[in-house]
């Protein structure tokens, strides 16, 4: 799953049925430079695209959380539905270190 | 099926529940000059692979669901092999 930070939501008027009450996060991915301390302080936003993911974890502006994009975002559901990412975990924290060679 | 090195661990309290009791590295994929390429991203880890260490890492979202026993799981990246040399 890749890293990224809730910057806000996004809410519809008008929605496929299959989505009702779905909720969506606006989500901006975290940069290498930033996994440390994004846990700790707003790391500001990247020069990745941001994306909006499909939310069941209750995720909140502010939040650092893993996601998924692809086939496996359609997994939990019992119907085909189209979404293309998803929340799978909210990080209490994060560490990293620098590879090495 | 990537290579990568183990970077890092992530802790998550709330999760999707076909996480439960599995443990979150941070890996970071390697190019053919074993240099990092892309940003870190976090697998699933089966056996205990290490800090720095190199592993093969499976994109395959079938095989991961037969991993975590669910069916509707919707894990994707999960360390398969740790590489000695």
């Amino acid at each position: 799953m890749r890293i990224g930070q809730v910057i806000g939501k996004v809410t519809m008027h008008t929605q496929e049925d299959s989505l009702t009450g779905a909720r969506w996060l606006l989500v901006n991915p975290v940069d290498t430079a930033q996994l440390n301390s994004c846990i700790s302080r707003q790391p500001g936003l990247t020069s990745q695209p941001s994306l909006v993911v499909y939310d069941n974890l209750g995720a909140g502006e502010g939040d650092i959380i893993g996601f998924v994009e692809g086939a496996e975002a359609t997994a939990p559901f019992e119907q085909p539905t189209p979404i293309d990412a998803i929340s799978l975990a909210i990080f209490d924290t994060l560490h990293y270190e620098a590879p090495t060679h | 099926m990537i290579h990568a090195q183990v970077v890092g661990k992530a802790v998550a309290t709330a999760k999707h529940p076909s996480l439960n009791g599995f443990k979150m590295l941070l890996c970071q994929q390697l190019d053919a000059e074993e240099k990092a390429s892309g940003t870190p991203f976090v697998a699933i880890d089966l056996f205990g692979a290490g800090m720095h260490q190199k592993v093969f890492v499976s994109t395959d979202g079938i095989e991961a669901r037969g991993i975590v026993h669910d069916d509707h799981s919707p894990a994707r990246m999960f360390i398969q092999g740790v590489i000695d040399s």
